[in-house]
């Protein structure tokens, strides 16, 4: 192991790795890290982007948390969202995997189909779409009449319902997480199906004792890329019911966007951000710390 | 060995990007003056805009455009985010609610030079309507076309419901009377969208000849909220009655009811809708370009008088930031005094300061432009004069208070007027107070 030349080896091993990396290093660096820095340098100041920022101390943070009702309405909406969305998109999005996970003919094809929503997902396109569907006058309404039930509600401007019209929004792009059950799905090794049909297993009970366990670390990953999507959601919001009726939908990452950037308080945007990304690490750390109760891993030793 | 071709041809392919990319800044050194052009408008205006853009370019072989537009609630974000970044258009649409601040910070080129040099040319212009892009008696920017608020009446429709046009000078009770009345014999909104904005706060004030802000802009400027509150009463009723688009109506189907394209009136579904009245013309041709408008003074409140002014509808700035401010201004001077140039926007911006524009123009205006010009002829004879610019914070106020926690509350139901009053009151005086 200890040979002369390993040292050598191992600087140019290192000289070709940032090599190969530095692209993406510039990029973490110039685009991320510095701006992230002066973000939280910002969230300590009153900075309107056209003069130059004014120290405050921790005023931000102080409006934030005593000062600002709609800054907790805005905290409330968004989990509001994330614990009705991200569970029914899991939900819908294993329910799809396992219907899809068969050898049928043409299974490649509904796999693609199922996943179209989620490519032009966060776009606007469908954003305005929905919009069309859940107006007074859109076609969801005119189903409704067509099947004797007449309704005018306007599903998007009714502080009742428009955040649910977001959250089936969401459970409908269910295609990334889909594919990633689709792909965990593939790996449960059908050998256990078969010894435990042979023991005369139903399939629900297949589906608890050997799927669900099985397919536990992918549940995981998918439920903390699910809940950070959840927590940081902004285009629908924006473009559906502009955070309207009553702030209702008024999401945290739209309200950080719209004291940025509508009212040009960058200072109190970038405090609200920092608070949002302690909160978000805060509840992966959670997931994780619990994730030893319920997620299996096969090659675990010492179990 | 493998490592080592690879490490080479990601550096031959990093350094063929970077001299390419320093070969294309090499090549398109500017012989060329390039400027860039950014304004807010409907389609209508880009159309029209970007027409004249072109027609600039051909007469002009050594200036290269570019240009970027938006809708009103996009433009603010991006420009603020392009000064920040030095990255700011040349010649950028301004407003009269903002140009102040955005000269107070430096962001302008001051254009007197450039129109005692005759790159602007003001010969066929009023001095008073040069004057309304002066602050502190320099010259910041050049006002794009006077108007005034209006209310578009559908007269068709009124014609449809046998109801008679009001007088001009009609008051706020004549006009719940008239949307009751087109609710009733018409089945429709007799008010479109977008009643609950800003605009009707302060032209209420303007009839009882106060305005929302003192003058010091550090807490708000009249002592009597019964107007305000009475106002809100009335759009309650209006919504209860069915004679006013209600507000979830508004969201949902009208996205808000900010673009006079997407708005009720448009589609037949109200007889009435207040708009600047150069939107006029995005409204007409929105609705197929058949139809009779005419437009209206606000209504006043009972015993008050003129809620309308004439008010430069926009205006073009040079920015401080720009390598071609000469140019910059001359493309100004071209869009305000070419003829042809004007023939091409028809004043969608509002009526042209130029007299010789307005000449020319006379003869050709299609109908719906002539309701326009007399209705700004009008304004400019029986109008209130100009108010103050809004207050530093407006933005802030009306954002995040006036329009979430006060009328989207009481249109809501959640608070009752005389509550609503109170809080814009109260907590818009802890905003103005920062002033």
């Amino acid at each position: 192991m200890r040979d002369p030349l390993s040292k050598t080896r191992k600087a140019r091993d290192a000289r070709d790795g940032y090599g190969f990396i530095s692209l993406w290093l510039f990029g973490f660096f110039a685009l991320t890290l510095i701006p992230l820095l002066f973000s939280f340098f910002l969230s300590f100041t009153d900075y309107d982007l056209l003069t130059p920022p004014v120290w405050s101390g921790l005023n931000n943070f102080k409006t934030m948390f005593t000062k600002d009702p709609r800054y907790w309405k805005s905290v409330f909406a968004t989990f509001y969202y994330a614990i009705a969305a991200v569970p029914l998109r899991l939900v819908v999005a294993l329910g799809v995997a396992m219907i899809l996970n068969t050898n049928r003919r043409g299974v490649s094809l509904y796999r693609a189909l199922y996943y179209a929503p989620s490519i032009v997902g966060s776009s606007v396109a469908v954003a305005v779409m929905w919009r069309q569907y859940f107006g007074t006058e859109g076609i969801f309404n005119a189903l409704l009449r067509a099947v004797g039930i007449p309704s005018n509600i306007s599903w998007t401007g009714d502080p009742r319902f428009a955040i649910w019209t977001l959250i089936l929004l969401a459970a409908w792009q269910f295609g990334s997480p889909m594919l990633v059950f689709l792909s965990g799905l593939k790996q449960i090794p059908n050998e256990l199906y078969e010894s435990a049909s042979i023991d005369g297993a139903s399939g629900i009970r297949k589906f608890f004792r050997i799927t669900l366990p099985l397919l536990s670390p992918v549940i995981l990953f998918n439920l903390i890329m699910q809940m950070i999507h959840g927590l940081i959601v902004f285009t629908p919001a924006l473009i559906i019911t502009g955070g309207q009726p009553l702030d209702t939908t008024n999401f945290y990452a739209l309200y950080l966007y719209r004291r940025g950037f509508e009212t040009f308080e960058m200072g109190y945007a970038s405090g609200m951000a920092w608070v949002l990304l302690v909160v978000i690490a805060l509840f992966t750390f959670i997931i994780f710390k619990t994730s030893s109760q319920w997620v299996f891993y096969e090659a675990e030793k010492g179990r | 060995m493998v490592k080592k071709i690879g490490l080479l041809l990601i550096s031959i392919f990093v350094l063929s990007s970077v001299a390419m990319a320093a070969g294309k800044s090499e090549t398109a050194k500017p012989r060329k003056a390039e400027i860039k052009i950014i304004w807010w408008g409907s389609q209508t205006r880009h159309e029209g805009t970007i027409k004249v853009i072109e027609l600039y370019k051909k007469t002009h072989p050594n200036v290269d455009i570019t240009y970027e537009f938006s809708s009103w609630a996009d433009y603010w974000t991006k420009v603020t985010t392009m000064a920040a970044g030095g990255q700011l258009p040349d010649v950028m649409q301004q407003d009269y609610a903002r140009i102040a601040e955005w000269v107070k910070r430096g962001l302008h080129v001051q254009l007197d030079e450039y129109v005692t040099k005759k790159i602007i040319d003001t010969t066929n212009i009023e001095p008073s309507l040069i004057d309304t892009g002066r602050i502190d008696g320099k010259l910041w920017a050049i006002n794009l076309g006077s108007n005034s608020h209006s209310m578009i009446l559908d007269a068709d429709m009124f014609k449809k419901a046998g109801i008679p046009l009001p007088p001009k000078d009609w008051t706020w009770e004549d006009f719940e009377k008239i949307a009751l009345q087109l609710r009733e014999k018409l089945g429709i909104y007799g008010y479109g969208v977008h009643m609950w904005n800003d605009q009707i706060w302060k032209a209420i004030y303007i009839s009882r000849g106060e305005w929302i802000y003192a003058p010091d802009n550090k807490s708000i400027g009249y002592k009597d909220d019964t107007p305000f509150i009475q106002y809100l009463e009335m759009m309650k009723r209006l919504v209860k009655a069915g004679a006013m688009t209600p507000r979830q109506e508004e969201i949902s189907q009208y996205a808000g009811g900010t673009q006079p394209e997407q708005t009720p009136i448009i589609f037949g579904k109200a007889a009435m809708q207040h708009q600047w009245s150069n939107q006029l013309s995005a409204v007409d041709k929105a609705s197929g370009g058949k139809r009779n408008f005419v437009l209206y003074p606000l209504p006043r409140v009972k015993g008050g008088k003129s809620a309308n002014y004439i008010k430069a509808s926009q205006y073009f700035s040079v920015s401080s930031q720009s390598k071609f401010p000469e140019e910059a201004a001359r493309f100004i001077g071209f869009f305000t005094n070419d003829i042809d140039a004007n023939k091409i926007l028809m004043a969608e911006r509002g009526v042209p300061i130029s007299s010789k524009v307005r000449e020319a123009l006379l003869p050709l205006l299609p109908p719906v432009q002539k309701e326009v010009f007399s209705f700004v002829e009008y304004i400019s004879k029986t109008g209130s004069p100009c108010p103050p610019p809004d207050a530093p914070r407006h933005g802030e106020l009306i954002n995040n208070l006036y329009q979430p926690e006060v009328v989207d509350k009481v249109l809501f139901d959640i608070i009752d007027p005389v509550t609503a009053a109170k809080i814009l009151r109260e907590r818009g005086n802890a905003i103005l107070s920062k002033n």
